[in-house]
């Protein structure tokens, strides 16, 4: 994976930089590679939206980045450099210094991420206490200044409430208000509006370009919504099995995929720009099995251009030569072929529905 | 074919389900009707709260229905005895969001799809087996590989698929499905999609499918209904609702549906608050508390559902769009 570590010799880009990071989990049925090898670089106020199907490594891999992980049964290899900070290997303690007032992260479930006995006013505050050695006043007034910033009306009122009183929406916007309380540089938002209705993810997701623009932060987001990645965000990384299959400018990934899965996942979302009983693509089959990956491309067995290299040999990112866009793929989809729009009637590129195998 | 001409499978007239949350009342279903034609599928959407599960499960009479009718193939399926209404709800089959949780875990495959036939003695021994056999294979499990695996062993999409295979054991003219792909990722979703697509053709079913993604729904569905808060807000045809909304809540709805496009520019108009409790529901239409082009005859009158021609219905009193003619 060496093509990608001098992708790019900006400085700018030099504010997060991950290199061959690996998370495996030893479990009973033995190693699991949950993210086997990633690299990337996110610059300064750079939205990066990492896409993936369950179990493609995209929640381990901003966990690892966290540097949260379990204490047992699992090795981390590679590194993450965080503004000078290696956080791969540090201690609890390093980690501390660094968590809230650095980086911080958004959770999928906004309801399991809170203590439903404590008033959120207080666990807003807490860190504020901890971290910042303000006082109770003083943390207090900030709490309702966030409350604020995150549009939760009559936020005064809002302080005494506890998490049950509250919408699911404003649960999560609690928990930007809790990530943000100490100025984070760094936010990793994993799944944030999932399970959330589409107005209120609309709102929410505003909301977080909203306070990008305003504190100068770095955004990761995790999803699995093609579509808040394609408006959301400057980067995409795609990932399957664990790995980044291809990454690039948002644009040039939509528009000029090389790798047949990012081809694939596009063409199997439904659309509302499509005409009603438009065919869907399928991809066949399903994701791997991450405890008996085989030697090859992870992608091979349910990908229709795979030839017999692809399931010998595992393809590095290479360069498209468009600016930081690389793809994994040995027999890769050409610039021109790549319309995004689905066609109607039934196509049969990647194969129909078969879960025979 | 004008809308006469066809069979109509279900009609639901003022449909009223009300729960009771201590001395207060909730009702989830205010009072919807629709009909739906037969080889038809009606998609209807809404968000949390809408009351669309509700509806979903009160057709089939898993909660009881408070007040109205649900007519299938003519019948008034509330107005039944217990008796008569399990036989009528024959031709009605369910299937559910989580398919894992759908599934004993404990019981084969074949025993699960069988169930239906063993529940009303429509097939037995080798008979029964052909049909199980043939299901197995329509959904794309094969029954000589995994007939005998337990539920458990299987995906979500896996699991799904076998319960559309044992929805279909009785051979039902209605199925609704209730958010049946929103478990499943984004390539399994297809794969689910365009099954059920193959099997309405095949079986000559007819559908009602509830969901909140709305590109699923307009990709699925013939005609869609929009639900706000236990009432019906709009109906049309899938191309006509999506290209003309004529309500203010589901341009809204489509405004904040995002598109996996990045060139496609996209609505930044998002509707501001959340949807009031259902314990109390605004006066007069119910959406009128978010709407931007609310009156005060929105808070006094409530808008009743009404034709604007092309097929579509509306409840408002300022349409977006005026009559097709």
């Amino acid at each position: 994976m060496s093509t990608e570590t001098n992708q790019n010799n900006n400085p700018d880009e030099d504010f997060l930089v991950v290199e061959n990071l690996t998370t495996t989990f030893n479990t009973a049925r033995g190693p699991l590679p949950a993210v086997g090898g990633v690299s990337f670089r996110l610059g300064h106020n750079e939205t990066l939206g990492v896409v993936g199907e369950s179990g493609s490594g995209k929640t381990v891999l901003s966990r690892t980045i966290m540097g949260l992980q379990p204490r047992t049964n699992v090795e981390v290899g590679g590194s993450v450099r965080f503004d000078g900070h290696e956080i791969v290997g540090a201690t609890e303690a390093e980690l501390r210094e660094i968590w809230g007032t650095k980086v911080a992260m958004i959770f999928q479930d906004p309801m399991t991420s809170l203590n439903p006995v404590t008033k959120i006013g207080k666990q807003i505050g807490e860190s504020l206490h901890v971290r910042l050695g303000m006082s109770k006043d003083e943390a207090k007034a900030r709490a309702i200044e966030l409350l604020t910033l995150v549009g939760i009306p009559s936020p005064e009122e809002r302080y005494e409430a506890y998490p049950t009183q509250l919408s699911g929406g404003m649960r999560q916007r609690v928990m930007i208000a809790i990530a943000l309380a100490c100025n984070p540089s760094l936010l990793l938002a994993d799944e944030p509006t999932t399970g959330l209705d589409v107005t209120i993810q609309a709102q929410i997701l505003n909301l977080l370009d909203e306070l990008q623009m305003k504190l100068q932060m770095s955004v990761i987001l995790v999803t699995h919504d093609l579509g808040v990645v394609a408006t959301r965000t400057d980067r995409i990384i795609v990932m399957y099995a664990g790995r980044v299959v291809e990454m690039g400018r948002t644009k040039d990934v939509f528009k000029d995929h090389r790798m047949p899965y990012t081809r694939a996942l596009l063409e199997s979302t439904p659309r509302v720009s499509n005409p009603s009983h438009t065919r869907l693509k399928t991809i066949p089959g399903r994701p791997p099995n991450l405890l008996k990956l085989a030697e090859g491309c992870a992608f091979a067995p349910r990908c229709s251009r795979a030839t017999e290299k692809c399931s010998q040999e595992r393809p590095n990112l290479e360069p498209t030569g468009t600016d930081g866009h690389y793809f994994a793929c040995w027999n890769p989809l050409d610039n021109q072929s790549a319309p995004v729009s689905s066609s109607t009637g039934s196509t049969k590129e990647f194969g129909e529905d078969n879960v025979r195998s | 074919m004008s809308e006469a001409s066809k069979n109509v499978v279900l009609s639901v007239k003022d449909l009223e389900v009300t729960f009771r949350k201590g001395r207060q009342r909730v009702s989830a279903v205010a009072g919807i009707s629709f009909d739906l034609y037969e080889g038809e599928t009606l998609g209807l959407v809404g968000e949390s709260g809408c009351g669309k599960s509700t509806t979903g499960r009160a057709l089939m009479q898993i909660v009881p229905s408070t007040g109205g009718e649900i007519y299938v193939d003519g019948a008034e399926l509330t107005s039944l005895s217990k008796k008569e209404a399990r036989s009528l709800r024959r031709k009605m089959q369910m299937i559910f969001q989580d398919p894992i949780s759908s599934l004993n875990p404990r019981r084969r495959v074949k025993d699960i799809v069988a169930e239906p036939l063993d529940c009303w003695k429509t097939a037995k021994g080798e008979e029964r087996d052909a049909i199980v056999y043939d299901l197995l294979n329509k959904v794309g499990i094969d029954p000589a590989v995994y007939g005998n695996r337990y539920a458990r062993q299987f995906s979500g999409g896996q699991c799904q698929r076998i319960s559309i295979a044992r929805s279909l054991a009785m051979r039902p003219r209605l199925l609704i499905c209730d958010e049946v792909v929103s478990a499943l990722d984004v390539s399994i979703q297809a794969q689910i999609l365009n099954l059920l697509e193959d099997l309405k053709k095949e079986y000559g079913l007819t559908m009602l499918f509830i969901a909140h993604d709305l590109a699923v729904v307009k990709n699925i569905s013939d005609r869609v209904a929009v639900m706000y808060l236990g009432k019906l807000c709009e109906i049309g045809p899938s191309d006509t609702l999506y290209a003309k909304p004529a309500h203010p809540y589901t341009s809204f709805l489509l405004g904040a549906a995002l598109e996996a496009d990045p060139e496609i520019e996209q609505n930044r108009a998002t509707l501001s608050g959340e949807p009031p409790s259902p314990l109390h529901p605004p006066s007069g239409c119910r959406f009128r508390t978010r709407c931007p082009f609310a009156t005060e005859k929105c808070a006094s009158e409530e808008p009743m559902l009404r034709d604007i021609g092309a097929g579509q219905q509306v409840a408002c009193h300022y349409p977006l769009v005026g009559s097709h003619q």
